[in-house]
């Protein structure tokens, strides 16, 4: 038990204008949400940071609806919020899938969109899906706002295209044409951090993204250019297992990690062939 | 020798009243609510709290420790160190070698080293960023194998067999000629990993220096009687004035049955500031201390006959001891000594090595020092099956060990209900349609086993009872036991609750137990070799049974009566029909309780409450109560080693294991496992189910998912419950629970023990089951998706005649 008088401090902001205002003001202030890897990182001494900005009362982050062609989520949606949300359900329903393999139901009851994006692991569930529905990145300062592709948000390992000023405001997430297709490879069941996490689209130009084998979630476009070209799945399978870069941790190995996600792009491929039940 | 029926199988009253019923825990409820009380849930006034600092290096010399930072440190307490706690304990007498705090060097990466005692622990952890110690690095040995092959520098100074911990060495009959002669010998190599145990509950202890000059310590422990006399020893306190609890405990499987650092650091804590200390271990620091499986690698050869009759069996073992010796002696014993049932050999050897390595030190877990030999033996049995072509249970069946016979190595077996174990889960999994005739990719496998139920040898050699118990009659209708055992989430106070009811014929809620209190309760040897139901059971009926015959007289005298007339039911004392009508059976109908008007009053004859009973008995002979005891007979081989892995009587467990291989990503899923366990008699059949459950469980998550293992710096793989993985609910296989009940002559009304035995069959039943599916046989734990592809390749490649390629790197 911690019972210390807490070195730590929390900002509450009045509105989300307040608080990109104290983000531009403040320099060193970390902005937390659901807390779900920020309470592990802090416990575990990781953290060094001791002000924090709540963002968690911010109504207005939490919304998830359509706006023109493309489906908005806010930032603070849960997990459990995504999984329950009929327009997630109907435009991407591999976000539910994604949702649903994230932690147990108190991290889904907490954890964030916007925390899985800016937390930035290579393992994130819901990443692969934000690269493959070719999502935006929604940027908000005190100066205004500004959008980035998910593909161009992170430059490598946990890190990302954004301002120390700046927060994720929420995802645009165009159409998505064709079938959608996830699938996570952990260590168990349930609460586990992947081994290999592929989202996929299959479309007359297919997506295929994957997370856990790279220093950040990755699209595959040799592998796509092959599909989208009628290579067989088999040749495709060949080119991305030599297209992805994954390392030996204590999860699994590059070898197997290489592996599966060729089995992984196999089974996408069938699963998704005309004709096949939608899942 | 011949078992002994000390209390009898039978129900005392006739028919049994609460035993075989599936009762409540008596700390269920609590437990449910959360109003049990941990050990961390203890907040004492003024109460400190300590932090243990620990070692970075797998091995190295302590140059020197500065502390002068840390005790300025505002909050701080105080600061401890080796030097304050030099003398060495462990939990085997003739391997006394740990100290609460590294004494002049470390042998593994989370040793500890120093501890502080602070307001908090935030001010005790960063004070222990100030102290400075001053490390001389030395060669870690990691490899069992290197610790064997070379010892300078030893890991343990002034050892004459350098790096080894333990070698026994023991032969039964001419093994070679044995094996030379038979018509088949398979001989293969297998290895267990190494697993701990992650109970729930982090070790928690805490710590009480009276203005009385006693000691207490409160302990997250299962042994409170070895930590009373291992305190006394490192802290040179008198016995008598230290006194040791254990409070409501939230699980153990083994990794909390040594005495520990913490409970000695916060004792000399707690007497160096004069407050009270609390130190609670972080998940990290739990995989640290470890005390888990030893990782095993195990050379077995086994010769059978054409029929498939075993002749000799043959097994080179060498363990992985980690830093300390803590049980190992023991291990090293019983990775042979406990193997030999339930089939017969009719010659056996083993050698086995335990060699220390710098890594955290190893122990008992959930049957302890069998689980890993008994995973190689099955499988080379079901190579033989195979080789021979034979079915795998057939071929068990053919080398039944039987009832109440002994052992090639000398132990005496009473009842043993292996071969009905056998029959059930054949017959519940439909093995014979289903065995080797499910489309490709899915299998079933069998095992068996065989486990201790208690050991009559106690860890220190002495002549008292290993199990002793005391009972407070109360004028009240209240029946208090005081027992030494530690219920550690298995039941222990629970059955004790049943038992005194039973004997003494009361209601359940006239009896409460009080339990691991040094002061208030007689000694236990603890919750260790599933010994608690046999022995404390065993105890509470000698207990009852010298004041039973007290209370029934009073009141036989009271309605001058004969005694054979006066029933004790549900705590309602009644007068019998002259001559009893139904001597096996009162017929009492409905929960009668005291007060009440039972049925028999409306027959017209007698009847009184227990506690008017208790009373007429307290006036005619005093104050009431009593003492029993248990102790085991004398027991094993005429030979060194040759009590070890003896035991009053053994239990008997079969599994038939389901899987699904998915031969894309070698991931193994395992469908169902089908539980049989002759536990003797079921007590409490909900509890011995939960048991088996609990068993096959952790026997799955062993095969498929645990890993204890260090980096090459000896650092630990993943101190977390998120990298050290164990199965969620949606990982669980169906597991159907199949009780067995062969009445054991020498067991509490004929139980046997329910809690390890039932672990051991799962982990080869899924490598047989691995065999039935896709063919191929795992032998090296754990079975990894990475493994199966491994051996999918292999066999793949052999089919097609080229060599097959080496395991890449440590697949996973």
């Amino acid at each position: 038990m911690r019972t210390a008088i807490s070195r730590l401090s929390l900002v509450e902001p009045r509105s989300l204008r307040h608080a990109l205002r104290l983000m531009r003001d403040e320099a060193g202030l970390v902005p937390l949400a659901g807390c779900t890897d920020l309470y592990v990182a802090l416990n575990d001494g990781a953290l060094r940071a001791t002000r924090f900005l709540n963002l968690w009362p911010i109504e207005e982050l939490r919304v998830i609806e359509p706006r023109g062609p493309v489906l908005f989520i806010g930032a603070l949606a849960t997990y459990s919020s995504l999984i329950r949300s009929a327009d997630v359900r109907r435009r991407l329903p591999m976000l539910v899938s994604a949702a649903r393999e994230v932690g147990g139901r108190q991290v889904q009851n907490r954890g964030t969109l916007g925390g899985n994006i800016a937390n930035g692991s290579p393992a994130g569930d819901t990443l692969p899906v934000l690269a493959a529905a070719e999502a935006t990145v929604v940027l908000g300062s005190a100066t205004g706002t500004r959008r980035v592709p998910f593909t161009a948000f992170y430059k490598g390992y946990r890190t990302t295209v954004m301002r120390a000023d700046e927060l994720i405001l929420g995802i645009e997430v165009p159409e998505v044409e064709g079938r959608q297709w996830f699938c996570k490879v952990g260590t168990r069941g349930a609460q586990a951090i992947s081994k290999v996490v592929m989202a996929a689209v299959r479309a007359p130009h297919p997506r295929v993204a994957l997370g856990s084998v790279a220093p950040t979630v990755v699209r595959v476009p040799k592998t796509e250019a092959a599909l989208t070209g009628g290579a067989s799945v088999d040749e495709a399978r060949t080119i991305l297992m030599s297209e992805i870069a994954p390392i030996d941790d204590i999860r699994s190995t590059a070898a197997y990690r290489r592996h599966v996600a060729g089995v992984l792009l196999g089974r996408f491929w069938e699963q998704t062939a005309a004709g096949r039940p939608v899942y | 020798m011949a078992s002994r029926d000390i209390h009898g199988i039978d129900a005392p009253w006739g028919a049994f009243r609460h035993v075989g019923r599936d009762l409540r825990k008596v700390d269920g409820l609590a437990k449910a609510t959360g109003a049990a009380m941990y050990t961390d849930d203890i907040a004492l006034p003024g109460m400190l709290h300590a932090k243990t600092l620990r070692s970075p290096h797998a091995h190295a010399r302590i140059r020197s420790i500065d502390a002068a930072d840390a005790l300025r440190l505002a909050g701080v307490h105080a600061v401890i160190t080796g030097e304050h706690l030099p003398v060495t304990y462990g939990i085997l007498p003739w391997t006394q070698d740990e100290t609460a705090l590294a004494v002049g060097k470390v042998r593994f990466v989370g040793e500890p080293v120093a501890a502080v005692a602070a307001v908090d622990e935030d001010a005790a952890n960063a004070a222990l960023k100030l102290i400075r110690v001053e490390y001389e690095p030395l060669h870690a040995y990691l490899d069992p194998f290197e610790s064997l092959a070379r010892h300078d520098p030893p890991i343990h100074e002034g050892r004459k067999d350098g790096n080894v911990s333990k070698h026994v060495h023991l032969a039964f009959g001419d093994v070679d000629a044995a094996l030379a002669e038979a018509d088949v010998v398979i001989e293969d190599d297998y290895v267990f990993h190494g697993t701990t145990h992650a109970a729930i509950e982090p070790h928690c202890a805490v710590g009480h220096y009276g203005a009385d000059g006693v000691l207490t310590v409160w302990s997250s422990t299962q042994i409170t009687h070895y930590v009373h006399r291992a305190l006394a020893r490192v802290l040179d306190v008198p016995a008598h004035r230290i006194r040791v609890i254990q409070p409501c405990l939230g699980g153990a499987f083994g990794g909390k049955s040594d005495p520990f650092s913490l409970e000695f650091v916060v004792a000399k804590l707690a007497m160096t500031t004069g407050r009270p200390v609390k130190m609670l271990y972080t998940r990290e620091e739990v995989f640290y201390t470890h005390r888990g499986r030893h990782p095993m690698h195990m050379r077995y050869r086994t010769g059978a006959t054409r029929e498939g009759r075993l002749v000799g069996v043959d097994a080179t073992i060498v363990i992985d001891g980690g830093a300390y010796s803590s049980y190992g002696l023991v291990t090293t014993y019983y990775a042979g000594q406990l193997l030999t049932g339930p089939y017969a050999f009719a010659t056996y050897r083993f050698d086995s090595t335990r060699a220390f390595t710098n890594k955290p030190p190893c122990g008992p877990k959930r049957g302890h020092g069998s689980v890993q030999p008994r995973f190689a033996f099955e499988v080379q049995l079901d190579e033989l099956a195979s080789t021979l072509e034979i079915d795998p249970i057939e071929i068990r069946r053919r080398n039944l060990l039987g009832e109440h016979t002994t052992t090639v190595n000398g132990q005496r077996i009473t009842s043993n209900g292996f071969a009905r174990c056998l029959d059930v889960v054949e017959h519940a999994s439909n093995w014979k349609t289903r065995h080797g005739q499910l489309p490709f990719g899915r299998g079933m496998g069998v095992a068996g086993s065989m486990y201790i139920s208690g050991t009559n040898y106690p860890i220190y050699p002495n002549p008292m009872p290993q199990a002793a118990v005391q009972l407070k009659i109360d004028r009240s209708g209240l029946v208090t036991v005081f027992t030494g055992a530690n219920d550690i989430g298995q039941g222990s106070n629970s059955i004790a609750q049943y038992l005194v009811a039973e004997e003494l014929g009361l209601a359940l809620d006239q009896v409460r137990v009080v339990s691991a209190d040094t002061d208030l309760c007689p000694v236990d040897l603890g919750a260790y070799s599933s010994r608690e139901t046999f022995m404390v059971g065993n105890a509470l009926i000698d207990a009852c049974r010298k004041v039973r015959p007290l209370v029934v007289r009073a009141v036989a005298d009271h309605w001058q009566v004969d005694p054979s007339r006066v029933r004790f039911v549900d705590g309602v004392v009644v007068e019998l029909d002259d001559p009893p009508l139904q001597p096996a059976g009162v017929a009492v109908g409905g929960e009668a309780r005291p007060g009440a008007s039972p049925p028999d009053a409306a027959a017209g004859r007698r009847w009184m409450t227990a506690a008017e009973a208790f009373q007429l008995a307290e006036a005619r002979f005093d104050t009431l109560g009593a003492t029993g005891a248990y102790n085991t007979p004398t027991l094993g081989g005429d030979y060194r080693g040759g009590t070890i892995g003896a035991a009053p009587a053994y239990s008997f467990t079969a599994h038939v294991v389901e899987v699904s291989v998915d031969v894309e990503t070698g991931r193994i899923t395992c469908e169902k496992v089908w539980i049989a366990h002759d536990c003797g008699r079921a007590l409490n059949p909900m509890l011995v189910a939960g048991q088996m459950e609990g068993s096959a469980y952790m026997g799955v998550a062993e095969a498929l998912m645990e890993a204890h293992g260090v980096n090459r710096f000896g650092l630990h793989a993943g101190p977390s419950l998120l990298d050290y993985r164990i199965p969620t609910t949606v990982d669980t296989p169906e597991l159907a629970a199949l009780i067995v009940e062969s009445l054991d002559p020498e067991g509490p009304y004929g139980a046997k023990e329910a809690g390890e035995g039932p672990l051991h069959p799962a982990i080869p039943a899924i490598s047989n089951a691995v065999f039935d599916a896709v063919g191929i046989r795992l032998k090296h734990l754990p079975f990894t998706p990475g493994k199966v592809l491994a051996a999918l390749r292999a066999r793949k490649d052999a089919a097609a005649g080229t060599p097959a390629p080496a395991l890449a790197g440590g697949a996973r």
